[in-house]
């Protein structure tokens, strides 16, 4: 019983909250949509924090919802053990980087007082627990080998059954705890969505692409340092 | 499109309208669950016997991997046994005495959670404790001569499983394998022909794939008669074959380095951040 609350009524309260509260925001307070961007405040730790944070995590992501959608094609990718190798090394080295990433962005909070002073308690909170989620996911990559295929037949069953609302939590409660934990984070953080900046994961810039062009004209070419 | 502040009475319809939506939802879930289709309701206890048990006992043809189950109903006593079979990993896990003396003498290979409902313990208690005048064991048929090389090819993918599971190695390392090994959520198989009672216990293990963990995944996709006895094949073979040395420390440091060339590659590509306009301007300025 306590798994069914754990991995079918939570996962669906969160994703309920985030769409439901997520529009609601979009409609009631529409330029909270934002990073809230702390570039002016402090740009260089920003750099190697952001940076890494953002490349490896969207990247990792991606791997995580390729082989949701497409498990058999991910299947036959990973049936050549060099392949599988690769794609595991790289893949690791992208969880370390994000782990890096997230925890450079984390000191960076605390030790520019001008940052610090534009944090909020939900921006420290949802730092802590992406931390934990990306420094759990590198280490169940590290110690569960081979994450990229036994994904494939455990937890992309389960939440394909929640998807199709026909629950099947048989495929995740046998998991060890430390993956278990990592699910229902990926929740967690989906919850979190439309209380925090994470809002702004659907505000890429991709108007860009159509918006009339601007013409940017220098005065002058910047000075290259000597 | 220009910003309409929300009127507050409308807010608060929202905000109640939402709670009522969440209230429903959490109340509803585990009412759909209940309404769903229960897992398989008690069967007959001989069925479950040969389902669940037959791959690692029998009852009067002798001791496999577990111990001869013909009169363990006077030998045992009645809730010890049927919490036993119900939650072995619990009992082992207290450190029982029974259970500990059992571990040992089956090679160390704990009785695995077979995931049963009490009302088929009891079922299969009940067979137990009459299981009929013959012995019941494992189907007497001879074992097919398995394909070591192709089983070897099933184990890491190469070839791919008839019904969709996945190779051996995404979950279990073996010797033989070679550079990284195969995978570390289950148990490493290179004793695994031996600790099975070699090819007969191996054989129906791999027919019934009777663990939780296995049964999660091996249920709705299960292996082909062929493919068990390729994979028999190898892992026998396997057995004799020297064991990869420990990956983790490889992986870590592949790992590290590959954060290195991908820091690296990052000031290479954004060497020129910190010569902003901004900075240009205000150097001019001081001279």
């Amino acid at each position: 019983m306590f798994n069914t609350v754990l991995f079918v009524v939570f996962p669906y309260v969160a994703v309920i909250v985030a769409v439901v509260l997520g529009i609601h925001r979009y409609r009631t307070n529409r330029f909270s949509y934002s990073s809230l961007s702390s570039q002016f405040l402090e740009n260089r730790t920003l750099f190697w924090g952001s940076v890494p944070w953002h490349y490896g995590v969207i990247l990792i992501l991606l791997t995580h919802f390729l082989a949701f959608l497409f498990p058999t094609l991910w299947g036959n990718l990973l049936s050549d053990r060099i392949r599988l190798y690769v794609l595991e090394v790289t893949g690791l080295a992208l969880a370390l980087m994000t782990v890096i990433g997230i925890a450079l962005l984390i000191l960076r909070r605390l030790r520019s007082p001008r940052v610090f002073h534009v944090t909020s308690n939900a921006d420290w909170l949802l730092l802590f627990v992406l931390l934990l989620q990306v420094a759990l996911g590198f280490w169940i990559a590290l110690v569960y080998r081979w994450g990229s295929g036994w994904y494939v037949h455990t937890a992309v069953p389960w939440l394909r059954s929640l998807l199709v609302l026909d629950p099947q939590i048989q495929h995740v409660t046998v998991l060890p705890v430390l993956v278990q934990l990592h699910l229902l984070l990926g929740f967690v953080i989906v919850l979190l969505f439309p209380f925090t900046r994470l809002v702004h994961v659907v505000t890429y810039p991709i108007t860009y692409l159509w918006r009339p062009l601007q013409v940017v004209i220098w005065n002058r070419r910047p000075v290259r340092k000597s | 499109m220009t910003y309409q502040p929300v009127h507050p009475a409308a807010r608060r319809r929202w905000i109640w309208a939402l709670l009522a939506g969440v209230m429903a939802l959490a109340l509803a879930a585990p009412a759909l669950l209940l309404a769903a289709p229960l897992e398989q309701s008690a069967g007959e206890g001989e069925t479950l016997f040969q389902q669940k048990c037959v791959a690692c006992h029998t009852i009067g043809g002798g001791a496999l991997v577990g111990p001869d189950l013909a009169g363990v109903v006077d030998r045992r006593d009645g809730a010890w046994l049927s919490q036993w079979i119900l939650a072995p990993d619990k009992m082992l896990a207290a450190n029982d005495p029974i259970a500990t003396q059992l571990l040992q003498e089956s090679k160390g290979v704990p009785m695995p959670n077979l995931a049963l409902t009490e009302p088929e313990v009891a079922a299969l208690i009940a067979f137990l404790a009459n299981p009929g005048a013959e012995a019941v064991t494992q189907p007497q048929a001879p074992l097919a001569e398995g394909d070591a090389a192709h089983g070897r090819a099933l184990f890491t993918g190469a070839s791919r499983l008839e019904n969709g599971g996945p190779p051996c190695m995404t979950c279990h390392s073996i010797a033989g394998l070679g550079a990284l090994g195969g995978g570390a959520l289950g148990v490493d198989l290179t004793k695994a022909y031996e600790t099975y009672g070699g090819d007969a216990g191996l054989a129906a293990f791999l027919n019934t794939l009777p663990t939780v963990t296995m049964n999660a995944v091996w249920s709705s996709q299960p292996l082909t008669p062929a493919e068990q006895d390729d994979l028999r094949a190898f892992m026998q073979e396997a057995s004799f074959a020297e064991r990869p040395p420990q990956t983790v420390w490889l992986l870590a440091l592949l790992a590290t380095v590959g954060v290195a060339l991908l820091l690296l590659l990052a000031q290479l590509i954004w060497r020129r951040r910190l010569v902003s306009v901004r900075k240009t301007m205000v150097q001019r300025a001081r001279i």
